[in-house]
C-alpha cells in the first residue's frame, strides 16, 4: 500500500499535498490555518513508554488515598473512585456514571487499547482488531477530561480550605502525573500517526 | 408489481448517482469535495465518495456530514431548555449542624466575590456561566451564518468554531467540584454536602453542547461563495 500523498483539511476541506516534514514540525492548513498534525521524534517508542507509565500511574491513583479532610480531629479520607461512588449512593446515578466514565473508565480504556495496538506493531507482530481499535480510540479522545478534573479538584480544595485541614494523598500526585503523560501520549499518537501505524500493521 | 418496485429502486439509484456526479460542482475549487473525494471521518483517508465505505476503516463516506445543521440545532435547543433548570435549582446543598443552605451556580460565584477571592470567582463564572452561554450562542450563529450572509469573514467564523470545540469540556469543572465536595465533605452531624438537581441538568447542558459542536460540519462555513467577503 503506497503512502498517502495528500490529505484534506478537516475544517475547510482544502486539499493539501503532504510535504517532506522534519521532526517537531506542525502541518498547518494553508487556507484556514487550522493545525493538522505534528511530527515527533521516534513516535512509536515514546507513545508506548509514555502510555505505559501513564497507565501505571492511573492504576496507582486508584489504589491510594486521594484527599483527607480534617475537622477538629474528625478525619474523612476518600479515594479517587469515591468521587463517583458517593454520588451513586445519593441516587445521582446519571452524574455518578458521567464522572466515572470521563475521569477513570475512558482514560483506562484508551491507554489499554492503544498499548494493545502499538506493542505488537513495535515488535513486528500481527496486531489484532487494529482497525476497530483505531476507530474506538478516535471516538474516546474528545471525552477524556483528566485535566478538567484536576482543575475541578483544585477549585473544590480552595472552597473548603478555610473550613478544615486538607491532607493531599499520594493518589492526587499520581493522577496529576497520569494526566500530563496521557496528554503527551495522545499528542504523539495523533490520528494521522495512528492510522499510518495501522496501515503498516495490516500489511 | 415486483418489476415496478425494481424499476423505482433503480430509478432512485440512478438519480442518486446523477446527484453525486453533479454535486461536486457546488463546492469551491481546491477542496477535496470539488474533486469528488471524501475525507473519512474516522481515519482521514481521502477516497472517491462513490466507493461508499472507507477502504481503510470501513466507515461510511460523505462529502459533508448529512443533516449536520439540523442535528446541531436540535441538540442546541435541548441544551438551552436544560440550562433553565440548571440555573433555577440548587447545584448543591450544604448541611452545617442540621442547618441546610442551598446554593445555585450564580450563588456560588457571588459567595466567592463576597469573600474576596476574585480570581476563583472569575474562573467559576467563566466556566459555568460565560462559556456555556457563549458556546450555545456561537453555535446557533454559526448555523445561521452558513445559510446567510454574515458580517464576519470565513477565517473568523472558522476560528470561532475551533474555539468552541476546544473550550467545550472545560465547563465540566463545576460538576467535578460538586463530585469532589460531596465525597470529601461528609462528616455526619457536623458538615455534609449533598448534590442538587441543577448538577444533573448542567451536566446535560455541557454534554449536549459538546455533541452539538462535534455534529456541526465546519466545512460548511467554507462552502459559501466568495462574494460575501
Amino acid at each position: 500500500m503506497e503512502t498517502q500523498s495528500k490529505i484534506a483539511c478537516h475544517d475547510c476541506d482544502c486539499l493539501i499535498m503532504l510535504p517532506e516534514m522534519q521532526i517537531n514540525q506542525t502541518l498547518v492548513c494553508p487556507s484556514c490555518s487550522s493545525k493538522q498534525f505534528t511530527t515527533y521524534n521516534r513516535p512509536l517508542d515514546y507513545s508506548i513508554s509514555y502510555g505505559l507509565s501513564s497507565l501505571i500511574l492511573l492504576v496507582m491513583a486508584n489504589s491510594f488515598p486521594f484527599l483527607s479532610f480534617d475537622v477538629q480531629g474528625q478525619i474523612r479520607t476518600i479515594t479517587l473512585i469515591q468521587a463517583s461512588n458517593d454520588l451513586f449512593i445519593q441516587d445521582f446515578v446519571f452524574l455518578a456514571v458521567l464522572v466515572y466514565i470521563f475521569v477513570l473508565l475512558l482514560p483506562m480504556a484508551y491507554l489499554s487499547l492503544l498499548l494493545i495496538l502499538l506493542i505488537p506493531i513495535k515488535f513486528g507482530l500481527k496486531s489484532f482488531f487494529a482497525v476497530s481499535i483505531g476507530r474506538l480510540i478516535g471516538y474516546f479522545r474528545p471525552w477524556i477530561m483528566a485535566e478538567v478534573f484536576i482543575v475541578g479538584v483544585l477549585i473544590a480544595l480552595i472552597k473548603v480550605i478555610d473550613l478544615a485541614d486538607i491532607i493531599v494523598g499520594f493518589s492526587f500526585w499520581a493522577y496529576i502525573g497520569f494526566a500530563i503523560l496521557f496528554t503527551l501520549t495522545a499528542n504523539i499518537s495523533n490520528r494521522h500517526q495512528l492510522w499510518y501505524w495501522i496501515d503498516r500493521a495490516k500489511r | 408489481m415486483r418489476n415496478d418496485k425494481a424499476k423505482v429502486a433503480s430509478d432512485i439509484a440512478a438519480q442518486k448517482k446523477a446527484n453525486t456526479l453533479t454535486q461536486h460542482f457546488q463546492y469551491p475549487p481546491g477542496t477535496a469535495a470539488f474533486e469528488g473525494l471524501a475525507n473519512c471521518r474516522s481515519c482521514q483517508l481521502l477516497s472517491d465518495v462513490n466507493v461508499g465505505n472507507c477502504p481503510r476503516c470501513n466507515d461510511t463516506l460523505y462529502l459533508r456530514s448529512p443533516n449536520s445543521i439540523q442535528r446541531t440545532l436540535a441538540l442546541i435547543i435541548t441544551a438551552i431548555l436544560l440550562y433553565i433548570p440548571a440555573n433555577i435549582y440548587p447545584i448543591m446543598n450544604t448541611v452545617l449542624f442540621n442547618d441546610k443552605t442551598a446554593s445555585t451556580i450564580v450563588g456560588g460565584v457571588v459567595l466567592f466575590v463576597e469573600s474576596g477571592s476574585y480570581f476563583i470567582a472569575a474562573v467559576i463564572f467563566a466556566a459555568s456561566v460565560l462559556i456555556p452561554i457563549a458556546k450555545m450562542l456561537i453555535i446557533l450563529w454559526l448555523c445561521y451564518a452558513t445559510s446567510r450572509q454574515s458580517h464576519l469573514s470565513r477565517p473568523e467564523l472558522s476560528r470561532l468554531y475551533r474555539a468552541t470545540e476546544f473550550i467545550g469540556k472545560w465547563s465540566m469543572i463545576d460538576i467535578f467540584v460538586v463530585a469532589i465536595l460531596v465525597a470529601l465533605v461528609h462528616i455526619t452531624g457536623i458538615m455534609v454536602v449533598e448534590p442538587g438537581t441543577a448538577a444533573q441538568a448542567f451536566a446535560g447542558v455541557v454534554i449536549l453542547t459538546m455533541i452539538a459542536a462535534h455534529q456541526f460540519d465546519a466545512r460548511l462555513i467554507w462552502d459559501k461563495q466568495k462574494n460575501n467577503e
